[in-house]
């Protein structure tokens, strides 16, 4: 029997489809709905080994405005010349110092490129010193440095104007329960960096997802899996929510590992300290979005809402508690058509969003002149969580987190794409690399199944 | 013509561990305290006639036995009494134990929780296990990571084959243990909010960070290392405070003829051709030595005693990015009666041990909450000793001297520190505690609080931070103080450091003063 099956339809989902169908097997892929758009950076290997043309990788220009406090913003564009001269305006010591701080970050972005189109390295093996030590004598310095680092401090080293620490600092702590001043959020600053141009720190969005759908020799199958079937410690196929049931020797799930491990698959196969482990895997959602059309332009394509660090950290300070921020981040992006979407962060999963909504409007509302909202519509974690299929709402299905990246990604046992259950497979945003890479995880785990 | 091969500034438990080394192989060292006394932050005082206190640092556990045994400071006076127990005292009237004595703590333990007192001792063993793997890399000088030498390619290769050979499952808890929050990892362990905290609470000692920041819980492992005569997680009080042991540690030196000279501070290192070559005190009296170590923290040493001018421009930028951040305070009681708590009344063997005001994470977040932003805790965190209990010689008959360690109260104080601020902190400290306690304020004959900004004008602690240097894994192993300098040495020939500034830390440990020493001898 020669059946594959791939559940999920995000972009790992659909590279890992493509492989295993190239290689000759007969793939499957079940969706519960098309998935949405993947932000991210797509690594070229993916788009070499599947032979995609026309990826468009989009992004505004400037790619993020600040409001500034005494009016005006702060624009930062793709041009370097042309933000140093931005952030002249704002402070001259700061404009002074971003090449440099540009070109020490780019630099550790492209070692995190190398390691994310790989499966997650060895540690302790010499290849992976090797390579790291390619950065550098000051560039493994500033690694071993950085990664453990608060986003804040780092911040703080370089540069003085709020505006901007608030800005940065914001992408250090994405989808992630913790703020700026905890450990661990300056590595997820230089992740957001991966795959974009030096002084460049949003992601940019692609067209990636769609070129996929376009690919032949996959079946797309829109329904949903309610089970894997599993006999004798191994998968013999999956039994679907219509009632049919598929019999295949080879499951490949894009789910998040705690849901594919502990509630597809009938319990009793796992071991129960693997269950247990996966039971800690954090996947906490902390962005709701809200999603509206405006009636005119805005006047911003990207608009980030993050004064300072500490409006940043208290945002979180209410998450921690158990609170909506009652001054949440904001980043708003709005296309040609004056669509906007806001991603709002914190808002805990499971905490009620009531007024929010409103909230948020009014707090853009001073951004966008006299443009007037229309069908308004928020997404709080748990919506998400049933329209996109996100564990508690959260994009990454496991926080990336110092200790859920790499090679604990997302536990140790299973960072090898390979689970206990022979034939059962995971890609995914929750395997290494994830949390916004497009593609990298399926590639390295229909790799690991086709033993390449 | 040099005087001494070695002068170690600053007379603190690290610089006497590093002269008594150095005068054992048979050095000459001269060691130069600013203060009229040796011992740095230990150091015990009688502040009120009658009273002796640990006035700054105030138990004893980190110490390197090998340093105990080496120096055989034993003989020179050394004397450690166990301590038995922790209490954390709970709002309702309740409270968690935890005892040293195994079925006792399983008991008490199972009347919070089953499944904790089942995970316990599971718990416990996986810490032993953690401080056995890092046990090794206490006694070690870091080795370079960025370096192509074959030395320290070396060093690299020991230490990864020292973690292969920990086995992949003890290799992963360890990294978890770098990288998680101590209440992310104890979350995995324990329901019981009181003993969540209570443990989490040495994750954040020293630091400014709360316990839900990533990088705690290895400082919660840090604290776990405490080793008493074999045994691991033993804490103690020494007889007499912990003045006594840096008495026995200078009374070691001296005996193997170190010279140790007190009220003479250095005011600056003599730097010739690119070489320290003495110090100049402050008197002006110069002195010339072929090494100068400094005990003194790397903000210290480097902008103050050498200056930027005599160091490389990106290492005197490591230095200033070098975090200190103190953020504990101590308030030292003389007592007329022992505190009486609501939770268990009366004079009992709990208070033989240490008392812990940590009932939630939450509690400690939300003290957290205040400093960062540049405020003391409403309801700070409280580490509670009472020394004379164990030890009678620190109180007159009848009457008790108390410990209190404080957390957070920030250096960086919004308006800065005053003698208001001062006895505010003071009275929060005394309110939080009277809450479980109602007798301590009428209790109290005699109060001394010593803030950050104290402990950096009295001991020389840049920011009042313990630990010479926070305590986070940016600042920890290869990266201590700066990285490519580790290993005791600085970019300045002929200096040298060994405070808890470097590798391993801070916490009354000795082993920055043992692993300079025995770098400078080359027997490492």
């Amino acid at each position: 029997m020669n059946r594959a099956i791939v559940i999920g339809g995000g972009s790992d989902a659909l590279v890992a489809a493509q492989l295993l169908a190239r290689a000759g097997r007969e793939v499957m892929v079940i969706e519960r709905r098309g998935a949405s758009l993947d932000e991210g950076w797509v690594p070229p290997k993916v788009l070499r080994e599947l032979k995609i043309e026309g990826l468009e990788p989009e992004r505004p220009d400037p790619w993020l405005a600040l409001p500034l406090p005494g009016g005006g913003r702060l624009e930062l564009w793709r041009d370097m010349a042309r933000t140093v001269d931005a952030i002249r305006r704002v402070s001259p010591h700061d404009a002074e110092r971003w090449p440099e701080f540009c070109e020490r970050m780019a630099r550790l972005a492209r070692f995190l490129e190398a390691v994310y189109a790989a499966p997650p390295p060895d540690p302790l093996s010499p290849g992976f010193a090797l390579r790291a030590r390619r950065l550098g004598r000051r560039g493994l310095a500033d690694l071993l440095r950085i990664l453990p680092m608060p986003v804040a401090e780092l911040l703080d080293d370089w540069f003085e104007a709020d505006a901007l620490k608030g800005a940065l600092g914001a992408a250090g702590v994405l989808h992630l329960l913790q703020g700026p001043r905890s450990g661990g959020t300056a590595f997820r600053l230089l992740h957001h960096h991966v795959g974009s141009p030096p002084g460049v720190f949003r992601p940019a969005r692609s067209n990636v997802l769609e070129l996929l759908r376009k690919l032949p020799r996959v079946e797309l199958q829109n329904t949903e899996v309610l089970r894997i079937s599993v006999s004798g410690g191994a998968v013999t196929g999956v039994v679907l929510k219509d009632g049919r049931e598929l019999a295949a020797l080879l499951v490949v799930s894009s789910v998040d590992p705690r849901r594919t491990l502990l509630d597809l698959v009938e319990p009793g196969w796992l071991d129960p300290e693997l269950a247990r482990a996966l039971r800690h895997v954090r996947r906490r959602g902390v962005a709701a979005r809200l999603r509206l059309e405006l009636d005119r332009s805005p006047g911003f394509t990207s608009l980030a809402l993050a004064p300072s660090l500490d409006y940043l950290e208290r945002a979180y300070d209410d998450a921690k508690h158990g609170r909506v921020s009652r001054e949440p981040y904001l980043e708003a992006t709005c296309d040609e058509r004056h669509r906007m979407e806001v991603l709002v962060q914190y808002a805990p999963y499971g905490v009620e969003c009531r007024g929010l909504s409103e909230r948020i409007q009014a707090l853009l509302g001073e951004h966008w002149g006299d443009a007037q909202p229309q069908h308004v519509e928020l997404l709080a974690p748990r919506e998400l969580e049933e329209f996109e299929g996100w564990p508690e709402g959260q994009p990454h299905h496991a926080e990336l987190s110092l200790d859920q990246a790499l090679w604990m990604r997302p536990l140790p046992e299973l960072a090898h794409y390979r689970t206990p259950i022979q034939g059962l497979w995971l890609c995914g945003p929750a395997m290494h690399p994830g949390a916004g890479i497009a593609g990298a995880a399926g590639l390295n785990c229909a790799h690991a199944i086709l033993g390449r | 013509m040099a005087d001494y091969h070695a002068i170690v500034i600053g007379g603190g438990h690290n610089g006497l561990v590093c002269a008594a080394y150095l005068a054992r192989a048979g050095r000459k060292v001269l060691v130069l305290e600013r203060r009229e006394r040796v011992g740095g932050a230990a150091v015990t005082e009688e502040v009120f006639p009658g009273f002796r206190f640990s006035v700054f640092s105030y138990v004893v556990s980190l110490l390197r036995p090998e340093i105990i045994r080496d120096l055989d400071l034993p003989r020179h006076g050394l004397h450690i009494l166990p301590l038995e127990s922790t209490i954390t005292p709970l709002a309702n009237s309740d409270y968690l134990a935890q005892w040293n004595d195994h079925d006792q703590n399983r008991r008490e333990l199972a009347r919070h929780s089953l499944r904790d007192a089942e995970a316990y001792d599971e718990f416990g063993l996986m810490l032993h296990q953690m401080a056995r793997a890092v046990k090794p890399l206490l006694a070690m000088a870091p080795p370079d990571p960025t370096s192509l030498s074959f030395g320290e390619l070396m060093g690299m290769k020991r230490l990864a084959e020292h973690f292969r050979s920990l086995g992949p499952r003890r290799f992963n808890t360890l990294t978890k243990l770098l990288t998680m929050s101590s209440a992310d990892f104890l979350d995995e362990w324990f329901e019981t909010e009181a003993l969540k905290a209570t443990k989490s609470a040495s994750g954040i000692i020293g630091t400014l960070l709360g316990p839900r920041s990533p990088g705690t819980a290895y400082v919660l492992l840090h604290h776990y290392m405490g080793e008493l005569d074999g045994v691991f997680r033993a804490w103690g009080f020494a007889k007499g405070g912990n003045g006594s042991v840096s008495a026995a540690i200078a009374s070691a030196a001296k005996a193997a003829g170190a010279e140790i000279r007190c009220n003479s501070p250095v005011e600056r290192i003599l730097v010739s051709y690119g070489r320290a070559r003495g110090v100049v005190l402050e008197n002006g009296e110069e002195i010339k030595a072929k090494r100068v170590i400094s005990g003194a923290d790397p903000r210290r040493t480097f902008m103050q005693l050498v200056g930027e001018k005599h160091l490389p421009a990106p290492f005197v930028e490591s230095i200033r990015r070098f975090r200190f951040r103190g953020a504990s305070a101590k308030v030292n009681l003389a007592l007329g009666e022992l505190p009486d708590f609501t939770c268990l009344p009366g004079r009992g063997p709990h208070l033989r041990g240490a008392i812990s005001i940590s009932p939630s994470i939450d509690y400690l977040e939300r003290a957290y909450d205040e400093a960062k932003y540049g405020e003391i805790s409403t309801r700070p965190y409280l580490d509670i000793v009472i020394p004379s209990l164990i030890d009678p010689g620190m109180a007159p008959p009848g009457k008790h001297v108390m410990s209190i360690f404080v957390q957070y109260a920030p250096y960086h104080l919004n308006g800065g520190w005053s003698d208001a601020r001062r006895e505010a902190l003071g009275d929060t400290v005394v309110d939080t505690l009277s809450q479980y306690a109602p007798n301590l304020k009428n209790a109290i004959l005699h109060r001394q609080v010593v803030t950050p900004a104290d402990i950096e004008r009295i001991v020389g602690l840049t920011e009042g931070n313990i630990f010479q240097g926070e305590l986070s894994l940016q600042q920890m192993f290869f990266l201590r103080p700066v990285p490519a300098w580790a290993k005791y040495r600085t970019p300045l020939a002929g200096l040298y450091q060994c405070g808890a500034g470097t590798h391993p830390g801070g916490g009354v440990m000795g082993a920055s003063g043992r692993n300079a020493a025995l770098q400078i001898l080359g027997t490492a």
